[in-house]
């Protein structure tokens, strides 16, 4: 039996999956494994999620657990808080994060505090996935990410995963997480027809299940010049900057896969080496994870850096029209020039 | 499996939507490269025929030997993705 | 009664909507054929159709005045065209064109005319508060103006809508709710997220007027409407209005719609508000040759609208930074921050 199972996973080293079936996959796995796994959200059973987050669920697991729920986002994500409080661990999807907005009581007075206020006699084990960021034009409504927005608010677990392998470990984690866990998965790296995604967030995905620790970025490039902290979309951006740059400068591309916790750690080690510092953002760039991110380093280790630079979406909601959405959000060229001013040379 | 070393054409006549009536898809996404195990039912790539995405499940377990139309490519419908080589 | 020359006017208003959102819909497939990209094309972004709506948005603002405030959903073409919005400029915002309705920012979901008190947001619910202020404007200013929110019936279920209804109704505001049911939000079937058939019920739980009327008569939403806006101009309160409306398309171009029964979609296409209006228009003796003319007109203002609009400038990327403030205070951003300003120090 065991035999069988490594000749299986070895041949699975050969499959690569879309991060959406990865994280389907996760969920699915937790879903068999536990009976009290359920997901709720609007269009997530017929439809199978409009970003695919729950494609074939329905058909294995019916109504009762893969619930479609009426526009009424206070009452459902509420609804999650509270059967997480029985124990249960549901799953409840946000359909784009923009819409936090109508039920933000339930996710910040209520799921996030009450753990808190409870003195931890009472916690919150659900996950609330949204999907989120730009790139397709759908104007200000649509587009955003608020990373930061979440990772301000303390109680909540914050994850953004940017490949097909962290989607499914992270997801995992999230699941049988004890507090509350906000999933974030950007749009443009599902692997979705009508949405294209970059080359990179396609990778190998072991069938069988496996964990993701919370607070362990990832190195996704080493590099001995200048470090680029980033997360999500930006991951490939910045690793195709770093492509782009490799003559010259010598990148490393660090992957946060957690804003909460957050590894100050590996990027410590980072700067250490590289002595420039690189944070690059698709959300708003006051008050948000660029200046968070140098805040920890200038606390904790100021006579490491020489240079840093931020890139992040100025401090506009999101346009339509394409030459000013592309403006705004970060590009390759953005991350590749912010990394030659850091190094000095313009 | 036939015991003979012929190749397995992987094909999508069989898996394109009943109500579309264009001939053309795209191959969104592999799920396998050249060279890769794949086994028999198992989802090995998705193309998507007026917006609708349909998974291509492998024809027989074996080697992928060839991919005819790589990811964003277009097909005719009847046009042959990829071989496969039984195991 | 209803006088033949509102009926005409009705009619060009709903033959516009149908002729102009199948151009739309022509325009928005343009590069995105045979691979659906939804960033492709002359038109990105989501793009929501209200083919089968068309008797709601005419038989409504057939009782408004330029001085009476709209608030329109995600789905609100026919509704602008009803209201009077600049049809040109309009068109150019969904190009994302700089002399569009607000130069590109906002997009097919987002219109803004101030002319004629136009407005929508994509958040399902939230243009009722907004028009309940309109409504609560008119009262403290003692005109005779109203305001009326549209909304999809997948909106009913949400806290800004019931809300809203219990604030226009105690304070008595002129106000019109006006519900377009057309059986589906996105993929889930109103008997799926709600017990009441009848949304106009919802009424009774806040002590105002409610009604329900089936659009495939235009000249019934006509005479409803007449009653709502009717009582709200004369100081007697708010009302929801409840519209049987078709949805002839998917959700969002692109929606492959593989939830929905094959009967429920020819249903909707054989019903058609249009050819009953004409028969109406016949029956009151108005001859094919009017017919024929209200229909050119309709089609040359189309194609007028499109002609121009693809022919405006695209806006300049660095329109992005403005408008966030009509009076920005100093120390905010205005201009990207050039990354020389805050570069390294080596
Ligand atoms: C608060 C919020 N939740 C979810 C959505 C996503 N969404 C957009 S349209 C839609 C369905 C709306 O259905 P309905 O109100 O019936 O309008 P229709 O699309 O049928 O015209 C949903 C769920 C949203 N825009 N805002
Ligand atoms: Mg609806």
């Amino acid at each position: 039996m065991a035999q069988q199972e490594d000749n299986a996973s070895d041949q699975q080293a050969d499959r690569s999956l879309t991060m959406s079936r990865a994280m389907v996959e996760a969920i699915a796995h937790e879903m068999r494994a536990n009976d009290e796994v359920f997901y709720m959200g609007e269009d997530v059973a017929d439809y199978g999620g409009i970003f695919d987050s729950t494609q074939g669920l329905l058909e294995e697991f019916g109504r009762d657990r893969i619930m479609d729920v009426p526009i009424s986002e206070t009452a459902y994500l509420g609804a999650a808080v509270g059967a997480a409080q029985e124990g249960m661990r549901p799953i409840a999807e946000l359909m784009f994060v923009d819409f936090f907005g109508v039920a933000m009581d339930q996710i910040y007075n209520q799921m996030a505090k009450n753990t808190y206020m409870s003195g931890g006699s009472v916690n919150v084990p659900m996950v609330l996935t949204a999907a989120v960021g730009g790139t397709y034009n759908d104007a200000a409504q649509h587009s955003q990410t608020l990373y930061g927005t979440f990772a301000h608010l303390p109680g909540m677990k914050v994850v953004v995963p940017s490949t097909a392998y962290d989607a499914k470990g992270l997801m995992h984690n999230a699941i049988r997480d004890d507090d509350p866990v906000v999933y974030m998965f950007h749009k443009r790296l599902m692997g979705i027809g009508w949405l294209p995604a970059p080359d990179g967030p396609k990778t190998g995905v072991p069938e069988d299940d496996y964990t993701i620790p919370f607070g362990s970025a990832d190195v996704k490039r080493e590099g001995a010049d200048v470090t680029i902290v980033t997360l999500g979309l930006h991951v490939h951006r910045a690793l195709e900057a770093a492509a782009d740059l490799a003559d010259d400068i010598d990148v490393e591309v660090v992957d946060l896969r957690t804003l909460v916790p957050l590894d100050t750690e590996t990027i410590l080690d980072s700067v250490a080496k590289t002595g420039h510092l690189v944070v690059v953002d698709e959300d708003y760039r006051s008050y948000g994870v660029t200046g968070e991110i140098i805040a920890s380093v200038a606390e904790a280790a100021l006579d490491d850096l020489e240079a840093v630079e931020r890139v992040a979406l100025p401090d506009v909601p999101i346009p339509y029209a394409r030459p000013m959405e592309d403006e705004v959000i970060p590009g390759t060229d953005d991350i590749t020039e912010a990394v030659r001013t850091a190094r000095g040379d313009e | 499996m036939s015991g003979t070393d012929d190749r397995v054409a992987v094909e999508t006549s069989d898996r394109w939507p009943d109500d579309a009536d264009e001939t053309v898809g795209v191959v969104v996404n592999w799920f396998a490269a050249e060279g890769g195990h794949v086994a028999e039912g198992d989802a090995i790539c998705e193309f998507q025929v007026e917006k609708v995405s349909v998974d291509v499940p492998a024809p027989a377990t074996g080697t992928l030997e060839e991919i005819a139309v790589g990811e964003d490519e277009e097909f005719e419908r009847g046009h042959r993705l990829a071989w496969i080589r039984p195991a | 009664m209803v006088a033949v020359n509102e009926l005409q006017e009705m009619y060009e208003n709903m033959v516009t909507a149908r002729q102009y959102e199948e151009r739309l819909q022509e325009e928005y497939l343009e590069g995105k054929q045979p691979a659906f990209d939804i960033s492709a094309g002359p038109i990105p972004g989501e793009l929501h159709l209200a083919a089968g709506h068309e008797a709601a948005g005419a038989g409504v603002c057939q009782h408004l005045r330029d001085d009476d405030t709209v608030t329109a959903p995600h789905r609100p073409h026919h509704v602008a065209i009803a209201k009077g919005v600049d049809l040109k400029r309009m068109t150019a915002e969904i190009f994302g064109r700089e002399s569009g309705l607000s130069g590109g920012k906002g997009g097919h979901m987002h219109l803004f005319d101030p002319n004629v008190k136009f407005a929508c947001s994509g958040i399902i619910a939230e243009g009722c508060p907004p028009a309940v202020g309109a409504g609560l404007a008119a009262k403290q200013r003692n005109t005779d103006s109203v305001a009326v929110a549209f909304l999809g019936e997948g909106a009913i279920d949400q806290g800004a809508f019931l809300e809203s209804l219990n604030l226009a109704s105690v304070q008595d505001l002129p106000v019109v709710f006006v519900v377009e049911d057309n059986d589906w939000a996105i993929s889930m079937p109103k008997e799926r997220v709600t017990d009441v058939e009848n949304g106009a019920q919802r009424a009774d739980g806040f002590g105002l007027h409610g009604a329900r009327v089936d659009a495939d008569d235009a000249v019934a939403v006509y005479d409803a409407a007449r009653d709502a806006v009717g009582r709200a101009r004369d100081g007697n309160g708010p009302s929801l209005l409840e519209v049987q409306v078709h949805r002839r398309m998917g959700h969002f171009m692109g929606d492959p719609e593989a939830y929905r029964p094959d009967e429920d979609k020819d249903a909707a296409q054989q019903r058609d508000s249009i050819e009953r209006l004409e028969a109406d228009l016949r029956a009151n003796g108005v001859d094919d040759e009017t017919i024929d003319d209200l229909r050119s007109r309709a089609h040359d203002r189309v194609e007028e609208a499109i002609e121009w609009a693809k022919d405006q400038p695209e806006p300049d990327p660095d329109d992005a930074y403005e408008d966030v403030f009509v009076n920005p205070p100093s120390g905010v951003t205005d201009s990207e921050p050039s990354t020389a300003d805050t570069g390294g120090d080596d």
